[in-house]
């Protein structure tokens, strides 16, 4: 053995009292290449927090988690993904599938710390020094791990569906709807910017499986109008798809349809439930509309007796009157209504509640009135010369309409107004073989119409003039009306409001038509409730708590009567609530 | 027409709210259904609380208003046509008649305000007027929200 290993182990003795050696970094200056996949970034105001990397995560690295500022809004859960290095493997499976491209990798993959919870955090919202990195592993140009293109829908072409009243949706075959539900992520934030929270993974997941039985159930677990929402639903659902962050939303209202469309009415019956058994109270609903008809439905399934006033000859409510029949043809919304009449609900046409009968007497009669008589008088002009005999209202225009009347609208019209009844009037004005400008006082891109209607009336041939301020109308001595309006240019008035349209001096525009369809806004008929009923009406809409209830704790109210949203979801959605709301007064559970 | 003292303007600016209230409960007269009684009824008691308002200043002695004028959004442009809405009254009618109302308003204290040769008496109304410009914006600001919500 050599004398220098005997010594060593003694040598090594002095080492014990020396400062020891360290590096702050293991290794210094040596950056990741340009697309290493380091630590994660994140752009949360671009992420919408749909979770598509937590579920794609196979190391459950991944966690969606609330962060400070930011709350659930259409289209974003307010949630943001948390990554835990202490699981991630660093596939970069979560960038790839990200659907609004906010996931992204640094280069950055030197992180040293003593403390080991440290390395769990929320990209974006906790600063750390490699956020805004320029380099690191970012999803490929062009490559998707997702099919952000909708199945096309087919449709007639507008030269073809201008000719009649034919439904323009022809609707998705098996294959199609099939591949279009592949598109789901299954993420759910839909769910909560639906008014009626559907559950719309479960039923695209059913329609990908297969399974429309559990579909349909699914869908009248909440919505008892699949085929008219399937159709003609505002889609606010379609807005917050997470898929539509970065390409297509899904075509959830197409899938809706599917469904529905693929069973037949008389099997219903073998997926949705039955009705409770009879608890013998009364219920009278007051409207049938899609609202009234949502109360009735739940409130029938739950075993009370319930009876449907109606004003006009035919069920539906604007459904059947105010939406034309190649949005929405009658024998979907006739197989709607028509399920909801077989569970017992009795609805009597003709009956002018506020004349016969009056609303005391139903309060009389029955348990619980449920009130849903919507929108239904279009307000005028407000313009010199609105009284004209060629100015027609748009609303009564379109009721002319389904119930097959002459229009007489003569050759050339214009629809002023902006929003969806504007829009059906042009489209039913242009399948009556009329020339049609759409006069409305602000921009396009300002109108409430639904934009596809928007686009749909101008390439079926109406003509959208915009920045026009009515200023009167003239009778044109020859059977028509001279329209008379100012045109504008929108102002910034205030900061933070939209711009208003102001008249341009001078610039006054004369032209003539045979018929003027005011369409800017309807109102509620509200004669029907007298002083005597109590019902507490403030700038006339019924005054109610959240489930509906009015100051009489017999009657509820909802629909475009009460809500601010005006559409048919938001009113089926009031419908159920006030559904459960009237049974917890009748002593039920409510559910 | 001449104003002397600050407690004229006032004055005459009470007799117009008060004059407002009598318009409203005549209108809620001719109502035709509660609907339209429990609108007017809301608007009386705005009229009463810009009287009571005024009243409180008249006592004070000094106008705390600002001169500054509200948006005119242009909405309800039918000043003249609107004085006596019908039986039947819809939201849009009574909205226009009280928009109208307090434009007229708006307009007579700017004309005021111009006559005057004081600058108090100029001064004072001219914060009427402001005052009046609000109560015009929030009638247009409903009209737009409620009626004209497609136009």
């Amino acid at each position: 053995m050599d004398i220098k290993d005997i010594i060593a182990p003694f040598a090594v003795w002095k080492r014990a009292f020396e400062k020891p050696f360290t590096v702050r970094k293991p290794i210094d200056e040596r950056p990741g290449a340009p697309r290493y996949r380091g630590f994660h970034i994140n752009d949360a105001d671009t992420c919408v927090g749909c979770g598509t990397c937590e579920s794609i995560c196979m190391n459950k690295a991944i966690d969606l988690v609330p962060v400070e500022g930011r709350s659930p809004s259409g289209g974003d859960s307010g949630l943001r993904p948390r990554v835990d290095y202490g699981r991630c493997c660093w596939c970069a499976l979560c960038v790839d599938i990200c659907p609004s491209g906010s996931l992204g990798m640094s280069n950055e993959y030197l992180w040293i710390d003593s403390d080991p919870e440290v390395f769990r955090y929320v990209p974006g919202v906790d600063p750390k020094p490699w956020d805004g990195a320029e380099l690191g592993y970012r999803r490929a140009e062009g490559y998707r791990l997702l099919d952000m293109e909708r199945v096309p829908m087919p449709e007639l072409s507008h030269a073809e569906g201008v000719k009649s009243f034919l439904e323009l949706v022809k609707g998705y075959s098996r294959e199609q709807a099939e591949r279009e539900a592949d598109r789901c992520v299954a993420c759910g934030v839909c769910v909560a910017s639906c008014p009626a929270h559907m559950d719309i993974p479960g039923y695209i997941n059913a329609v990908r499986g297969g399974d429309l039985e559990t579909g349909l159930r699914l869908l009248y677990e909440t919505n008892p109008f699949p085929e008219a929402c399937g159709r003609i639903c505002t889609r606010a659902c379609e807005s917050a798809c997470a898929i539509g962050s970065g390409g297509d939303p899904v075509a959830i209202r197409w899938l809706k349809r599917y469904i529905a469309d693929q069973v037949e009415l008389a099997d219903y019956g073998k997926s949705l439930p039955r009705a409770e058994s009879a608890t013998g109270r009364k219920v009278a609903v007051v409207g049938a509309g899609p609202g009234g008809l949502s109360a009735a439905y739940y409130l029938a399934l739950l075993g009370h007796k319930v009876t449907v006033f109606e004003k006009d000859e035919a069920p539906g409510g604007m459904l059947r009157y105010g939406i034309p029949e190649y949005r929405l043809p009658y024998p979907a919304l006739d197989k709607d209504v028509d399920y909801i009449r077989s569970l017992g609900v009795e609805i009597r046409h003709g009956a002018t509640v506020g004349k016969d009968p009056a609303l005391a007497k139903l309060r009389e009669d029955f348990d619980a009135v449920y009130l849903s008589t919507g929108l239904p008088s279009a307000y005028r002009l407000d313009v010199p010369g609105d009284e004209h005999p060629r100015v027609l209202d748009g609303v009564a225009v379109l009721a002319a309409a389904t119930r097959g009347e002459e229009l007489g609208l003569g050759r050339r019209v214009a629809v002023v107004g902006g929003g969806n009844v504007a829009m059906d009037a042009a489209r039913t004005a242009l399948r009556r073989g009329c020339e049609v400008d759409i006069v409305y006082r602000r921009r396009q891109v300002d109108m409430p119409a639904d934009p596809e209607e928007i686009r749909e009336a101008k390439a079926e041939g109406a003509r959208l003039i915009e920045r026009a301020i009515p200023l009167r109308v003239e009778d044109s001595g020859d059977g028509g009306a001279r329209f008379v309006w100012n045109e504008a240019e929108m102002v910034q008035k205030e900061p933070g409001k939209r711009p208003v349209p102001e008249p341009i001096p001078g610039a006054v525009v004369t032209e003539r038509y045979d018929s003027i369809i005011a369409a800017i806004g309807q109102g509620p008929e509200l004669s029907y409730i007298t002083e005597a009923d109590g019902v507490e009406v403030r700038r006339m809409k019924p005054v109610t708590d959240r489930t509906g209830r009015t100051s009489v704790p017999t009657v509820f109210a909802g629909g475009d009567l009460v809500n601010e949203k005006k559409d048919a979801i938001s009113a089926i959605a009031d419908g159920h609530r006030a559904a459960r709301a009237i049974d917890r007064i009748l002593g039920g559970r409510g559910d | 027409m001449g104003y002397a003292t600050f407690g004229e303007v006032l004055e005459f600016a009470i007799g117009r709210e008060n004059a407002a209230v009598d318009f409203y409960r005549e209108l809620s007269g001719i109502a035709a259904f509660a609907a339209q009684k429990s609108t007017l009824a809301e608007f009386i008691a705005m009229e009463r609380g810009h009287a009571a308002m005024l009243e409180a200043m008249k006592a004070r002695g000094t106008v705390k208003l600002s001169a500054s004028t509200a948006v005119d959004l242009g909405a309800a442009r039918r000043v003249e046509a609107t004085d006596r809405p019908p039986a039947g009254m819809t939201f849009q009618d009574i909205l226009t008649a009280a928009a109208s109302k307090e434009a007229r308003s708006f307009e007579l204290y700017g004309r005021l305000a111009r006559e005057a040769g004081d600058p108090g008496i100029r001064e004072t109304f001219e914060r009427l007027a402001g005052e009046e410009s609000r109560h015009r914006a929030y009638f247009q600001d409903l009209y737009e929200r409620e009626v004209a919500r497609d136009n």
